[in-house]
């Protein structure tokens, strides 16, 4: 039996070389590309249908499944082996103003099996790129192998990138001095340093501004909800903060030195007060660090996990001795970590840390404190969060309060801003254009969108053929005109993408990725190189490569 | 039977009702799609943080056993604790109900009084031009989605016209002492009035056509042609006579009203930003948060189920010709 099975083999492969009618692999099979419905997010669900349409001119039979962000999310995250390609988005934070987050995480070898890199890219001189970046504290070598880290992402596209799309914001530019209004790179123009520099033009003091999302908690050793940021980012403060730039600047530190590549040192600025009063002291800066080092945030702790000790030198120094070098460490540590008063924190850490089932994410304090420009006013349910200025701040902002209003129905937050109920319209998930419309209509609304350094694509999964072929994918992500894509699914509000590190981070978005011809017939060309045969209509593997995951 | 026995059995099958909302309500929630995990924990844990966390919140046991704590706790009086909000939902789902209470009780008040006064005037115009032309139009505003015509209403009363506030419950940054002194103050009214009137809208059809349809019945019955031979006006016919026989049925609808009323108030409450527990209950079922959605709907069940058994108890007691039997 055996012997007879060997026999047709090698009869049949002897067969295969002689003729040359059967040369190409097997059929590809139905491919499948899964979006959110249309209604959560009309650019992604517009973009999916149309790259399904390109691929399929290439000889492709692409199902697209439609669903709900919950069950999308599990199927990617949790059942890695189980989907094809997606289309998926990450989200600007001041954090990943600094590339490592972006560069290293979603494309890390280390991070394939549970972590970021859900798509299971595997690249041994990437790996050593991106490792090499993350100890290089000299800025300039850095950029340098940031630059070359997204020119072999570019070559490999492990990923379909797509775009960078814009953040629109609007205020009401007879209530606020449009000078005073602040435009951070990547974010736009809702950030802290508008808050704190909004100038009144008017009797108007307050900014009201709206969320559409409810706020989950108010609490520095959480990281909750996107709305919840806005909050926390006003009443603490941190030692250095991500300026408009883009880049930490000092802050609640009057200034920070690399003694060397594994230690910083920190002078805290003089005169700090808690909103109760009580001074801030270096006890509280080290509190703070070994609050997220313990075990009751843990959402905090791998923003910790490199710090070995941290040493007070005197009353206003501090020393942070690091495991091994990092330049992020400036963004995604110092410039990240609230500073928390260690007389309210201590005792509450003590308590939780004898419950086993909870933990500082649990505990919301009555009245927050922290030493922020703004202090806590009031929280009602569902409804709004009031904080008032600080006027003891060293950078005490100009408005009386910052109410934030939750508002779920789109429509009449634009309503609002109208109306005056709101004067700063800082959560627009609607299209962008009619929000200038609405402008042009009345006059005294300033729009402002800002390219953001978050963006959409197509994720390709590495573990399944033929996604493991840079040339397929190569052939499947030239097959799209960004451009097209940029008018057509986001409506000219987005800017054409093929790097992970946005053109809003100027510093390191390496511009000689930008430029590549796209087409069809691009696409086709690279198959065919690579081995691709279209029969019937349908594409085939190149010779000798079967189908492995057919139904 | 008794009257204490009847409403001891009716109790017994209170119980039973319940308890069969709350097991569909923790089967429901299991069987969708996703996980809850996917929906609020940051992708950037470890494996082991993920882990702790489903073991706190129990996700990590058997289903049947999950049951079993979800049940034992609900007789203490324990809903749980919200994934998303990290707070007691109980704590939370009681502090969002009176808002939505006092948005229905105002749009059925208003309702019914738009209802029996049109049905009356109906009945008494039956055959006319007026009420050929009415009849479609009430069928057509109860054939109307509610976020529809809350939209419009949003639209002509408030971006519009700019007499009412576009959501919210009261003005940015305002302060009141209590919720006593937030409900008596104008401004809220100012805001209650569009969401308010948007359920009416959409639910005064019920008690117009109950009470126009009762009417009828009542004004052939002998009594009334008995005060038309004794030649009493028509106006004390219908309303002293006529009216005051047909109202009984309409008012124990009232009960059963304010239960579907609750549910009229999840989409109403998004489109107006009101804080109630209906807008509570869409986040809670999108995020995943079984607890708070379980809690939620189990408030809003317990609310029908005890106005429509005050219903009934209502009705044998204002009429006492309805048999016990």
């Amino acid at each position: 039996m055996r012997n007879l099975f060997k026999a047709t083999t090698a009869f049949g492969l002897a067969l295969s070389v002689a003729g040359p009618v059967f040369a190409a692999g097997d059929e590809i099979r139905e491919i499948t590309i899964f979006s959110r419905p249309q209604a959560a997010q009309p650019s992604e669900f517009q973009f999916v249908q149309l790259i399904a349409q390109e691929w399929r001119r290439l000889g492709l039979d692409v199902n697209v499944e439609i669903m709900p962000w919950e069950q999308m999310a599990d199927i990617v995250w949790y059942n890695r082996d189980d989907w094809d390609t997606t289309g998926w988005q990450m989200v600007g934070r001041p954090e990943r103003s600094d590339p490592d987050e972006l560069i290293f995480n979603l494309f890390h070898t280390t991070t394939a099996p549970t972590g970021y890199n859900f798509i299971g890219y595997e690249n041994p001189e990437y790996d050593a790129i991106v490792e090499a970046q993350r100890t290089e504290t000299d800025i300039d070598a850095r950029r340098d192998l940031i630059h070359r880290a997204q020119a072999i992402l570019a070559e490999d596209q492990p990923n379909l990138m797509l775009a960078h799309p814009q953040s629109t914001f609007a205020y009401d530019n007879t209530v606020w001095d449009p000078d005073s209004v602040i435009d951070q790179g990547g974010i736009g123009i809702r950030n802290t340093w508008t808050f704190i520099n909004l100038e009144p033009l008017g009797d108007q003091r307050d900014v009201v501004l709206n969320s559409t999302d409810n706020v989950q908690g108010i609490n520095p050793l959480w990281i909750s909800g996107g709305t919840d940021s806005w909050i926390t980012e006003l009443i603490w403060d941190r030692l250095l903060r991500i300026g408009p730039d883009g880049l930490p600047q000092p802050w609640a530190a009057e200034s920070y030195e690399w003694l060397d590549d594994s230690t910083v040192e920190v002078v805290l600025r003089d005169g700090m007060t808690w909103h109760d009063g009580e001074p801030v002291t270096v006890e509280d800066v080290v509190f703070s660090f070994e609050a997220a080092m313990g075990d009751e945030a843990p959402m905090y702790s791998p923003f910790v996990s490199n710090i070995a000790d941290i040493e007070i030198v005197d009353d206003s120094t501090v020393q942070f001795h690091l495991n091994a070098p990092s330049a992020a460490f400036l963004t995604a540590s110092l410039s990240k970590l609230n500073l928390i008063p260690q007389h309210i924190w201590e005792p509450v850490l003590d308590d939780l840390a004898t419950r086993d089932e909870e933990n500082a994410e649990d505990y919301q304090e009555e009245i927050p404190i922290g030493s922020g420009p703004f202090r806590f006013s009031s929280w009602l349910t569902n409804e709004e969060v009031v904080l008032e200025a600080n006027a003891d701040h060293f950078s005490a902002p100009n408005v009386d309060r910052w109410i934030l209003r939750i508002v779920p129905n789109t429509e009449a937050s634009l309503g609002m801003l109208r109306s005056g109920e709101i004067n700063f319209l800082s959560d627009y998930p609607g299209d962008p254009n009619i929000l200038i419309e609405i402008a042009g209509e009345d006059g005294d609304l300033e729009v402002v969108s800002t390219v953001d350094m978050g963006f959409r694509y197509v994720a390709f999964n590495h573990r399944r053929p033929p996604f493991s072929d840079p040339a397929f994918r190569q052939a499947l992500s030239m097959a799209i005109n960004r451009d097209l894509i940029v008018g057509a699914a986001f409506r000219g509000f987005a800017v054409p993408s093929n790097s992970v590190i946005s053109p809003a981070l100027a510093f390191w978005h390496n511009d000689d990725v930008d430029e590549f011809e796209t087409g069809v017939e691009v696409a086709q060309a690279i198959l065919a190189e690579a081995g691709y045969e279209v029969i019937d209509g349908r594409l085939h593997y190149p010779e000798g490569v079967s189908e492995t995951l057919g139904e | 039977m008794s009257g204490v026995k009847r409403f001891a059995s009716r109790l017994l099958q209170l119980v039973f009702v319940l308890w069969a909302v709350a097991t569909i309500l923790f089967l429901i929630f299991r069987l969708m799609p996703g996980s809850p995990l996917a929906a609020y924990i940051d992708p950037t844990f470890t494996e082991e943080q993920q882990r702790i966390l489903m073991a706190r919140f129990g996700l990590d046991r058997p289903l049947f056993e999950q049951y079993l704590i979800y049940l034992w706790n609900l007789l203490h009086g324990d809903l749980g604790e919200s994934f998303f909000y990290r707070q007691p939902v109980g704590e939370r789902v009681l502090m969002l109900l009176p808002n939505t209470l006092v948005l229905s009780l105002f749009s059925i008040i208003l309702a019914y009084m738009i209802g029996v006064v049109g049905g009356a005037y109906l009945a008494w115009k039956r055959g006319s031009f007026v009420e050929g032309a009415t009849i479609p139009f009430v069928l057509t505003t109860r054939a109307m989605p509610e976020f529809w015509l809350g939209m419009v209403l949003l639209a002509v009363f408030s971006f519009s016209l700019g007499w009412f506030p576009a959501g919210g419950m009261r003005t940015a940054g305002s302060e009141y002492p209590s919720l006593l002194a937030l409900y008596t103050s104008g401004d809220f009214w100012r805001h209650l009035f569009l969401p308010a009137l948007t359920l009416a809208i959409y639910f005064h059809g019920l008690p117009l056509l109950l009470m126009r349809s009762n009417m009828l019945d009542v004004m052939s019955e002998d009594f009334v042609t008995m005060a038309r031979i004794k030649g009493l006006s028509n106006w004390t016919i219908v309303v002293r006579h006529a009216a005051r026989n047909a109202l009984l049925p309409v008012a124990t609808s009232l009960a059963i009203a304010i239960g579907y009323q609750m549910q009229g108030s999840v989409v109403v409450e998004t489109v107006f930003s009101w804080p109630g527990l209906g807008r509570e209950l869409v986040r809670a079922v999108s995020a995943s948060d079984y607890p708070l959605a379980q809690g939620a709907f189990l408030l809003i069940a317990v609310v029908v189920i005890l106005m429509n058994l005050l219903a009934d108890l209502l009705y044998g007691l204002l009429d006492p010709r309805i048999s016990h039997a």
